[in-house]
């Protein structure tokens, strides 16, 4: 029940938002906030309940395959927080574009609204072909609210974000085709076994032809030609739901799409490993040449994904929890750093970081709020991103010194371009700051970046909050199966 | 019996109550009340300090510890969040909180008037607070979070200034250097993880470990391991405690106000390295090799920074280099297996650096802001208070007998010669080291308090004495640095009340490393003559070369030529090694490898685009033509397939 | 007479012919949409005319076909001059050699 309520409501709720008024755009905004903060109770409870699923409904059957198609859905310990963590995101963008759209506002929640149910519906699908329509639905929605909403090169963003995912998509479409009518099902199960049952020299091009969608929606090197301008072009609040979640589902797609199926394919694995660990090294050492306040921002993300990326392929017993609080602590403080920025960009009507300066003495509160973020996002103890750093390094660690001593680097090098972009935002002379007419961060997003910033701590001090649902796995089984004769009846 | 965790607790309650106080405060144009403020940043430093007190005193010999909780639990890793409260960390903790508390009370005049008042009380308070968890913390990841959260408070209060972009460009360079450090540390934990599960990180599991290896003769197995974790945890040190290679940020560090570099920077936060090597002293007496490096480290670092020392015209930098140069003594004492002895001089150096420091403050303070001791100059008759605490400090430094430094560096010198590698020359140069010093300080002092005043006129018109929050801390510890190394004199018989507290920390190991250690016996005295006539000597020299005119000061206070080289040799080290190479990588990557994938990415577009021009050149622009292409196409289609008979 | 089918066919072959060079030929776009709709009406009659040959009961089927077909050309004839209005309104031209816009 509440697996479909999680993935069909929002979809509800865009239609909803259609109907209200846009010239209103308070009450909207107060509707759209408020439904999304329906969601995210949702699914706070949801990871309370833990794992589940749905019985399955038949679809339809693919021509050409015997295969049926199945809307069914399941939940399990990390996909639980990443549901989470796209509700209670797209609920922070909605209240931080509040101000920034006026009678638009109405069509920005819509977009949010579908691109929330198209993300958690990829979390939670458990059929292949499921996945791949809410993987592929996902794209549509972003890519309008880039070209509607973002800078001033919105329109190529959007495109290029949109060809370039779709294009990396196409692949994994025909290989998911394949599988289907070789096998007997859309489930990780039966497309295993189809797996394994291909001929020898299509192997290696399925498993690429999957890897390379999930490779280019991380993104990782070198399929990270959209990230930086689209991220960078996107409006600050929908910049946070796309780092904070939706890439997210790439990391995703490898744990419980990739893994999976392609068990056989250990030493591919290996070399997806390293691309992470060179993504996290690139994508640092792009930040620190980076002159845009959001490209920086973008490129710290894929960063961070790389190392993500690059412990679940070490299939360690800590990866699982090293990855999922990782994810968690980077969804939390890159969002809560995007929609800081945009709240820079406003104050400082730039996004080139020579053009910022001086915010913190203009504006103490929001200087506090920037520069815990940025030392959240620094992976410092007592933040969430360190316990993940820290277990990713574990992980790391087993394969052997080199993986860990490359992350143990990118920690340096975040370090440095965290610290100049802190540096760069918030201080310097006062006065580089333009006279605007709104210097002060509302009270209304202060609090809101501040519960991320709170979840930070609190998991940082208590991560067995998070990994606690992981652990659930086993027992919840049960509940599961009680959940599934339920529905049955 | 009060729970262990009250002692953070305390600074941790204050924090947030400073931080609610600068917040809320932000608004207002002349900012929150000093004196309620103030009262608030001194109270919760000297309630922990209390309850450190209190625990010290019915402490029993093998400690307390105390757990409050798991903080990791996965399948692999447990780390619990516990408290241990040992003779050790108690000696830890009474000079943090207490020098912490002096300071505090120091800051509220240094402080006055300044904008961010409250936001400075809350680092501070922050700052405390990540110290105690260090020195307290029962397993290496959460000293790993006190060790993390001092360099970051470092950051905070090094660029507290923030409007001047030098101010936070020191606290960047310090965060930075301290990470390259940190990641040491974490991948030394990560070897003891892979030994023996995370179990390890806990330092009684660690010890029993060891011991229990020790004794089953397995320990060879883990060697090669222990060994590399004892070099990573040892770089970790470098980074925190300065010392040689990554010495560099703590000179720039002294961008911060005078009481940060005071507490953090001199007495406190860069010796958590020293603490750190003492707290693992079971495991590096297994590793001698490493052990050695450290020694060797340890005496170059003591050489360079005094011979830096002589170089500076910045009174707060001379100090720096002297902090640098005196970290080398403590791990100098730590390579020959002496920690009780490199404490000990952690101990005793927390009180006459902090009141160096501290009268430096005072002499900026009353110069407004002047730090270049060429302007500076016979200060003694308009500040006397102030030359006294600075002349103690002075004495201290330079181990004058029976002044605090006297005991601890006197004991350096003996262990050095009593049972290091190569003990009468490593002796020899930490004896010179010992003669440079007195050097540089009496050069401090006579260029601050003798003479004639060089600098300008406005400023000398209001040149005073500190307001008595300030000169009562200075007082305080000017006492310290006078008589704290009674806690262990070696020359007086039963006075040896400091290395008993020790003993049952590190007793152990060093009674470990000396089997087999045939000592050459030598009468203390012998020691104690030549360490006197060091500093004399020393005096001696200052006196000669020092005490005439001193040219006018032309430009900013850095050192010229040669003094530059040297003094800035391990920037030009970390540049070339770190810098340039990232630079020169980060260049590759971005010019180079993004714009080749770039450009592959529009080529793919671009022959996409081309083949879609070349199918695009049948879509005509009359409609009605494209009709009729349509309609031929369908006929054509419909020929085909009747030829065909559809089964085309 | 019986009426035979190839008749049929060929007057419906012969409509659909002049339809079919309306629709190409002319370039006012009413003639053009007259054009298309005699075609349609065409293709309707040869659908009738083979209907015929069948046996009785699917020949009935066969002629009910046409019923719908016109239904929806109805429908698509209105929403077809809908659409011309409203391109005549911003093109100001019943010229069909005018309306190019959609070309990429």
């Amino acid at each position: 029940m509440w697996l479909h309520l999680l993935v069909l409501a929002p979809f509800v709720a865009a239609l909803l938002m259609v109907v209200t008024s846009g010239f209103d755009s308070k009450s909207t905004s107060r509707i759209a906030i408020l439904l999304g903060t329906v969601f995210t109770v949702f699914s706070i409870r949801l990871i309370s309940v833990g794992s589940i699923a749905t019985t399955p409904i038949e679809w339809f059957t693919l021509p050409g395959t015997s295969s049926t198609i199945y809307y069914s859905l399941v939940s399990n310990g990390i996909s639980v927080w990443l549901v989470f963590l796209s509700c209670f995101v797209s609920l922070i963008a909605l209240i931080a574009a509040k101000d920034s759209f006026g009678i638009n506002y109405k069509n920005f929640a819509i977009g949010i609204f579908a691109l929330l149910g198209a993300m958690n519906g990829s979390f939670l699908a458990s059929d292949a072909v499921l996945f791949f329509f809410f993987f592929e639905a996902m794209v549509l929605p972003a890519a309008v609210l880039i070209a509607a909403y973002g800078g001033l090169d919105r329109k190529a963003a959007a495109m290029n974000f949109a060809i370039y995912t779709l294009a990396g998509s196409a692949p994994m479409a025909l290989a998911l085709w394949y599988l289907l009518s070789v096998g007997e099902g859309s489930s990780v199960v039966h497309l295993t076994m189809a797996y394994q049952s291909a001929p020898e020299s299509l192997k290696f091009i399925l498993f690429a032809s999957f890897a390379l969608a999930f490779l280019v929606k991380t993104p990782l090197f070198p399929f990270h030609g959209w990230q930086a301008q689209a991220y960078a072009e996107a409006p600050a609040p929908l910049s946070a739901v796309l780092t904070g979640v939706m890439s997210k589902v790439g990391v995703f797609g490898f744990i419980f799409w990739v893994i999976p199926v392609f068990n056989a394919a250990e030493s591919m694995m290996n070399t997806i490993m390293w691309i992470g660990l060179f993504t996290a090294v690139y994508g640092a050492l792009m930040a620190i040449r980076a002159t845009d306040a959001k490209n920086l921002l973008a490129f710290s993300s894929m960063g961070h994904l790389g190392l993500a990326v690059a412990g679940i392929f070490t299939f360690s017993t800590t990866m699982p929890s090293a990855v999922l609080v990782l994810l968690v602590a980077h969804g939390l403080s890159a969002s809560a750093q995007f929609v800081l920025t945009g709240i820079a960009e406003r104050f400082a009507c730039s996004r080139d970081l020579k053009q910022m300066g001086g915010l913190a003495s203009r504006n103490p509160m929001f200087g506090f709020l920037f520069g815990f973020a940025g030392i959240a996002a620094l992976a410092v103890p007592g933040t969430a991103g360190f316990i993940g750093e820290f277990l990713i390094l574990i992980s790391l660690w087993e394969i052997g010194p080199l993986p860990a001593l490359v992350a143990g680097v990118c920690l340096v090098l975040s370090a440095v371009y965290m610290l100049r972009f802190i540096q760069a935002v918030l201080f310097g002379k006062a006065d580089q700051v333009k006279e605007t007419p709104c210097h002060k961060i509302s009270s209304f997003d202060a609090a809101a970046v501040g519960i991320l910033l709170v979840l930070l701590v609190v998991f940082g001090v208590k991560p067995n909050l998070i990994t606690d649902s992981l652990n659930g796995i086993v027992e919840n089984e049960v509940v599961a199966d009680m959940e599934v004769s339920q529905d049955a009846n | 019996m009060i729970p262990l965790w009250l002692i953070p607790l305390f600074p941790l309650v204050g924090t947030i109550v400073l931080a609610i106080i600068a917040l809320s405060s932000s608004d207002s144009k002349q900012g929150p009340a000093e004196s309620i403020t103030g009262a608030v940043a001194v109270l919760f430093p000297i309630l922990s300090f209390l309850s450190v007190v209190t625990l010290s005193v019915g402490m029993p010999v093998e400690g307390i510890r105390g757990t409050i909780g798991t903080w990791i639990d996965t399948a692999a890793i447990q780390v619990n969040i516990g408290f241990l409260f040992d003779g050790l960390s108690r000696v830890m903790l009474l000079f943090i909180t207490g020098i912490g508390s002096l300071i505090a009370i120091y800051s509220v005049g240094y402080m006055h008037k300044d904008r961010s008042f409250a936001r400075f009380f809350a680092y501070i308070n922050l700052f405390l607070f990540s110290m105690t968890i260090l020195v307290l913390g029962d397993s290496l990841l959460l000293t790993f979070l006190g060790w993390e959260g001092v360099g970051l408070c470092s950051y905070l209060l090094i660029g507290f200034w923030h409007t001047d972009l030098k101010n936070t460009k020191a606290g960047n360079k310090a965060f930075i250097v301290n990470r390259v450090g940190d990641v040491g540390f974490l991948l030394g934990m990560l070897c003891l993880v892979s030994i023996g599960g995370s179990a390890l990180l806990s330092y009684d599991a660690l010890n029993a470990w060891l011991l229990n290896a020790l004794s089953l003769g397995s320990i060879s197995n883990a060697m090669p391991l222990l060994s590399l974790a004892g070099l990573l945890f040892f770089f970790g040190c470098t980074g925190k405690s300065a010392q040689i290679p990554l010495l560099t940020w703590l000179p720039d560090a002294m961008a911060g106000p005078t009481p940060v570099s005071a507490l953090i920077h001199a007495a406190t936060m860069v010796t958590s390295g020293v603490y750190l090597l003492a707290r693992l002293s079971n495991l590096f007496v297994l590793i001698p090799a490493v052990l050695n490096i450290v020694l060797f480290v340890g005496l170059l670092t003591a050489f360079w920074a005094a011979i830096a020392g002589l170089f500076q015209n910045d009174i707060k930098k001379v100090l720096a280099y002297s902090t640098i140069s005196q970290l080398g003594y403590m791990f100098m004492a730590a390579g020959v297996a002496a920690f009780d002895v490199s404490i000990f001089h952690v101990f005793t150096h927390a009180f006459f650096k902090a009141a160096l420091f501290l009268g430096a403050g005072a002499v900026i303070h009353s110069l407004t802001g002047e730090q270049d001791m060429r302007r500076m100059g016979g200060l003694l008759k308009k500040m006397p208070l102030t030359s006294l605490v600075m002349i103690f400090g002075f004495l201290a430094i330079i181990g004058f007998p029976g002044f605090a430094g006297f005991w601890s560096k006197d004991l350096i010198l003996e262990r050095l010669y009593v049972s290091g590698p190569m003990g009468p020359y490593v002796y020899a140069i930490a004896l010179l080291t010992a003669v440079i010093t007195a050097v540089y300080m009496g050069r401090l002092i006579i260029m601050t308090f003798f003479g004639k005043y060089r600098g300008s006129k406005e400023n000398e018109a209001h040149i005073h004495e500190a307001p008595a929050s300030m000169l009562i801390p200075m007082l305080l510890l000017s006492v310290g640095s006078a008589f704290a190394g009674f806690l262990w004199a070696g020359l007086i018989p039963g006075a040896e009340f400091f290395r008993e507290m020790l003993a049952p920390v590190v007793g152990a190991a060093q009674s470990y490393a000396m089997l087999g250690h045939t000592a050459a016996h030598l009468s203390p005295w012998i020691f104690a003559a030549l360490g006197t006539l060091a500093a004399i000597i020393g005096m001696l020299i200052a006196w000669y070369l020092f005490m005439r005119p001193v040219p006018e000061a032309k430009g900013g206070s850095e050192p010229q030529g040669f003094g530059a080289s040297w003094t800035f040799a391990f920037d030009k080290l970390h540049e070339y090694v770190g810098i340039i190479p990232t630079k020169v990588v980060a260049w590759l990557l971005d010019v180079v490898v993004n714009t080749i994938i770039m450009k592959a990415q529009w080529l793919t577009g671009g022959i996409i685009e081309i083949l879609g021009d070349g199918i695009r050149a049948f879509q005509v622009r009359k409609v009605r033509l494209q009709a009729a292409l349509s309609f031929i196409g369908m006929a054509l289609i419909t020929i085909l397939v009747l030829i065909y008979g559809g089964l085309l | 007479m019986e009426l035979q089918a190839s008749y049929i066919q060929i007057v419906a072959l012969a409509l659909f012919t002049i339809g079919l060079a309306v629709t190409l030929t002319r370039r006012n776009v009413f003639f053009v949409l007259m054009g298309i709709e005699l075609a349609l009406n065409a293709v309707n009659l040869s659908l009738i005319g083979f209907a015929k040959t069948l046996p009785a009961a699917a020949s009935v089927a066969g002629q009910i076909l046409p019923l719908f077909t016109i239904a929806v050309a109805a429908a698509e004839a209105c929403v077809g001059l809908a659409m011309i209005i409203l391109i005549f309104k911003s093109q100001e031209s019943v010229d069909i050699d005018n309306y190019s816009n959609m070309k990429g």
